[in-house]
């Protein structure tokens, strides 16, 4: 069952073309790397698909629900209802800092999705205990570590209950003790079936939690396979040149 | 001697000018606490304009701002004080607002307008201050434009702008007495009454104890304020 695609999407900023035609369909539970050099276009392309950049052309659809069309409009709720199939979590975590981790959690469904605070409060301490975070319920995001506000940061995506999680490099501001509690976080959505595209510089990293890696450069889609396969057995050239040069 | 303000005044007199001080004081901080009213939501108002996708709206706030920063306080109040009568031919009495004088109307108007303009560079700075993936966090998780800006940008913004803000307000505090320009009887035109009839200096000095206690009080209030929001940082 498809729960993400991607048709056509192209993308310039001024004369610089940052996505060329990228296709791409992604699987219910399926846990997908992007990989590629810096100004690949992968980090666009995932801000596409996350609606924070408007593609110039090509179609977005989620679960069934067309998000982008070609630059047609889309109503209302129609767009409202394709934001809520997922979620994002940014490299630099982004949680309000003028708000406690319960607060980070609660405050969007409470405001958004009108649920009652009792229940959204229940959901959160599960999600916070799941997450290792049991009792910092009321700490603020300054009081926590880069990897302990990541995983605030997933755990208020995962509030939202989204079909489809994307990550832009979630490891990149930790250092590798801080990485490693990050991927066990993702491993243990990934056990759950949780649909996941991650946008991500660290090859290992890639391996151990996806399903399929993508590389990318230069706009387009250069190669993709099963993630073992395309890390040690690169058929491209060029996916080749980056993963020999991340090995050296 | 009239420059020996202590040997000018007696007993007598000290309480009764302390108490027409003080009632000039009243004026001022109601002037003071009038501006803040209208000038703190104009600011935004005018922040938002300044920021607006539309340049003939960014434009028309642009020059708003330049001419409010640009030209005296006290010129602006006669403007808004005559421009009635010059420009419509309305006579001032005619503008009374519940039996209080027009003067009064036009001080509020001057000072609002004015510091509103003052203000609202301090919004943008602040609101400009507020990183980008703050707005996207709130777009991503559904929260409309009026939620993001009222629940996670504005109480960012408000505790970055404190100490510029207190400084604005201390400098309301003392540019109330150029309410004296259209005969307010606030604590400056008090003083300088008080201080022509008696031929002596002490109704400054006591004007000017009483302009630093004010100033005192808001400079710890807006301490107070920074304080409460000091739980966080960011």
């Amino acid at each position: 069952m498809k729960l993400f695609t991607a048709s056509n999407i192209k993308k310039s900023f001024g004369k610089n073309c940052v996505l060329r035609d990228i296709s791409l369909e992604i699987e219910k539970g399926e846990v997908v790397s992007i990989i590629g050099p810096s100004g690949s276009g992968k980090t666009t392309f995932l801000r596409c698909a996350a609606m924070l950049e408007t593609p110039d052309s090509g179609v977005l659809e989620y679960d069934g629900v067309t998000g982008f069309d070609n630059g047609y409009k889309i109503d209302k709720k129609s767009f409202i209802e394709a934001r809520s199939k997922f979620g994002m979590v940014f490299q630099n975590f982004n949680l309000f800092p003028h708000f406690s981790v319960m607060r980070n959690l609660t405050d969007a469904p409470a405001c958004v999705r009108k649920i009652p605070a009792k229940e959204l409060e229940l959901q959160a301490k599960g999600l916070l205990e799941k997450m290792g975070l049991g009792g910092r319920e009321n700490a603020y995001p300054c009081e926590l570590s880069g990897g302990q506000q990541q995983r605030v940061a997933i755990a208020r995506a995962l509030m939202n209950q989204p079909e489809i999680l994307f990550f832009d490099e979630p490891t990149s501001a930790l250092d590798p003790e801080l990485t490693l509690e990050i991927l066990k976080v993702i491993r243990a959505l990934a056990a759950e079936n949780m649909t996941m595209v991650i946008v991500t510089h660290e090859l290992e990293f890639a391996k151990e939690v996806s399903d399929r890696i993508i590389f990318m450069a230069d706009g387009v889609i250069v190669e993709e396979g099963r993630a073992d396969e395309l890390i040690d057995d690169p058929k491209n050239e060029r996916t080749r040149a980056f993963i020999s040069g991340f090995k050296k | 001697m009239c420059f020996l303000p202590l040997a000018a005044v007696n007993a007598d007199k000290f309480l009764p000018m302390v108490k027409q001080l003080l009632s000039g004081l009243g004026v001022s901080a109601v002037i003071f606490f009038l501006t803040l009213l209208f000038a703190l939501p104009l600011g935004l108002l005018i922040a938002s304009g300044r920021r607006s996708k539309w340049a003939a709206v960014r434009w028309f706030f642009q020059l708003f701002i330049s001419v409010m920063r640009g030209t005296p306080l006290m010129l602006q109040l006669f403007i808004w004080y005559f421009c009635p009568f010059y420009l419509f031919d309305i006579p001032l009495s005619d503008l009374a607002f519940c039996g209080i004088e027009y003067r009064y109307s036009a001080v509020i108007i001057g000072f609002s307008l004015n510091y509103a303009a003052y203000f609202s560079e301090i919004y943008r700075a602040g609101i400009e201050a507020i990183p980008r993936g703050q707005y996207e966090a709130a777009f991503v998780l559904g929260y409309s434009k009026s939620q993001t800006f009222f629940r996670i940008i504005l109480p960012q913004v408000i505790k970055r702008i404190i100490p510029p803000v207190t400084n604005e307000v201390i400098t309301l505090v003392k540019d109330t007495s150029l309410a004296f320009s259209l005969s307010v009887l606030e604590m400056f035109t008090v003083a300088r009454q008080i201080a022509s009839a008696e031929t002596t200096m002490m109704p400054f000095i006591i004007a000017g104890v009483f302009y630093y206690i004010f100033n005192f009080l808001v400079a710890g209030f807006m301490a107070f304020i920074e304080k409460r929001l000091a739980y966080y940082k960011g």
